[in-house]
């Protein structure tokens, strides 16, 4: 028998709350202007706050186990960002998330979910190298932060306690960290991002670490020119992520139905004025290499806004 | 009688003019290097606006020009330039002290 199929209650749901925290692992980048789903390296002035919320909604499904699973994680992230200095920026996000699986277990279908608030992170952003040139720029930051267990952990539903992936929160602290890059004209901007998430074990189950490479290209297609004042720019979007996840662990264990490498791209519209920015991207799963039966991604799609104050 | 009336008017409109111009506000130019967003404009604003004497400000994106208008007796010194747009993450690539030919609104 397929090892996603011994005991389908349990491990299919860990993978499908492994790919419904990779939906959110773009929270890192929902944290400020430019690319939808990664992080920027331009700054936030001394004093200055920006709010940005961003609605996700990850479906997976194409189940190679034979039990027929489809999954639909939501997900509304909210960060808040902080100037300290024109270098330093200091983030909070706060996802809620909503999560379901439906499988076939034993001949009958089996729905079972959760929804709350999920672990909210801290993070800092140093910009540790830029060049201001007229009409451009162009900046490196690192950035660091943890995740904390701050969502529910205990969830439990008619058929026992669910598994950590389908919980809100984690129960784990997780450390991550990064680097940015931003260079940015008039015309365009060019964000690259490499990433890495320590996950932790909570509860006897750990996530897989991940990491990701990102990059994000963003053309501005309106005003085709730009007279005097600020006008609101409309840009077109295309981002590529390369996402590799290291497989799950159980009781010191590997899953080997867990974990692999997906690329994505993402192409996205944005529209942004002087106070605030809307946007919207899907991200299209191009090629996936997972281990065993870890289910496949179908789409991911976001959309938000983000407003400074 | 005529020519005289014209004479005197067209001297004391000569005479006046230098005291109009001095009542003018006073305005400085910041070349802002690095600035081009719309998005990061507000925090240049945003610090500008919390200056004392700052009346109004105008931006313009394409030139990378700040405008800054300020009350009448108000001053900006270039250090206090530099540091506001600092600041803002940004390079002050200019500064200059310009007459005001008209009044300017805030955006």
């Amino acid at each position: 028998m397929h090892a996603g199929l011994q005991n389908p209650g349990r491990r299919p749901l860990r993978q499908a709350g492994a790919a419904a925290l990779l939906a959110v692992a773009g929270w890192t980048g929902a944290a400020w202007s430019a690319p939808v789903t990664f992080n920027t390296a331009l700054p936030v002035a001394k004093g200055e706050f920006v709010f940005r919320e961003q609605f996700v909604l990850d479906q997976s499904g194409d189940d190679p186990s034979g039990a027929d699973r489809d999954r639909t994680a939501w997900a509304a992230v909210s960060v808040l960002g902080y100037g300290v200095n024109g270098d330093l920026a200091l983030f909070g996000v706060v996802p809620y998330v909503d999560r379901s699986l439906d499988l076939t277990v034993g001949g009958s279908r089996r729905s079972r979910s959760a929804a709350g608030l999920g672990d909210v992170a801290l993070f800092g952003r140093y910009t540790v190298f830029k060049d201001n040139f007229r009409g451009g720029n162009f900046r490196v930051a690192p950035f660091a932060g943890v995740e904390t267990p701050t969502g529910d952990d205990d969830e439990s539903d008619a058929f026992g306690r669910l598994p950590a992936s389908v919980q809100p929160g984690s129960g784990s602290w997780d450390p991550f960290g990064g680097i940015v890059a931003t260079y940015q004209t008039l015309a365009f901007q060019i964000d690259a991002q490499a990433s890495y998430r320590g996950n932790t074990e909570a509860n006897g189950f750990e996530f897989g670490d991940v990491a990701r490479l990102d990059a994000s290209f963003q053309y501005r297609l309106w005003p085709r020119d730009l007279g005097g004042g600020v006008p609101g720019f409309l840009y077109g979007i295309v981002e590529a992520n390369l996402v590799y996840r290291d497989e799950n662990r159980t009781g010191g264990r590997d899953d080997p139905d867990s974990g692999g490498t997906t690329l994505f791209i993402v192409p996205g519209l944005q529209y942004v004025t002087k106070r605030w920015i809307v946007e919207a991207a899907v991200q299209l799963p191009v090629f996936q290499d997972l281990n065993g039966t870890a289910l496949e991604k179908d789409t991911v799609a976001r959309a938000g806004f983000r407003v400074n104050f | 009688m005529k020519m005289i009336v014209r004479t005197t008017a067209f001297a004391l409109s000569i005479l006046l003019l230098p005291l109009i111009a001095f009542a003018a506000p006073t305005q400085y130019q910041l070349r802002v290097d690095g600035l081009a967003c719309p998005f990061c404009a507000y925090g240049i604003e945003k610090e500008l606006n919390r200056t004392d004497g700052v009346e109004s400000i105008r931006i313009d994106i394409n030139a990378g020009i700040v405008t800054v208008t300020m009350a009448e007796g108000a001053t900006m010194t270039e250090a206090q330039a530099s540091r506001i747009v600092e600041d803002a993450g940004f390079t002050l690539g200019g500064f200059e002290k310009v007459r005001a030919q008209a009044s300017n609104k805030p955006e």
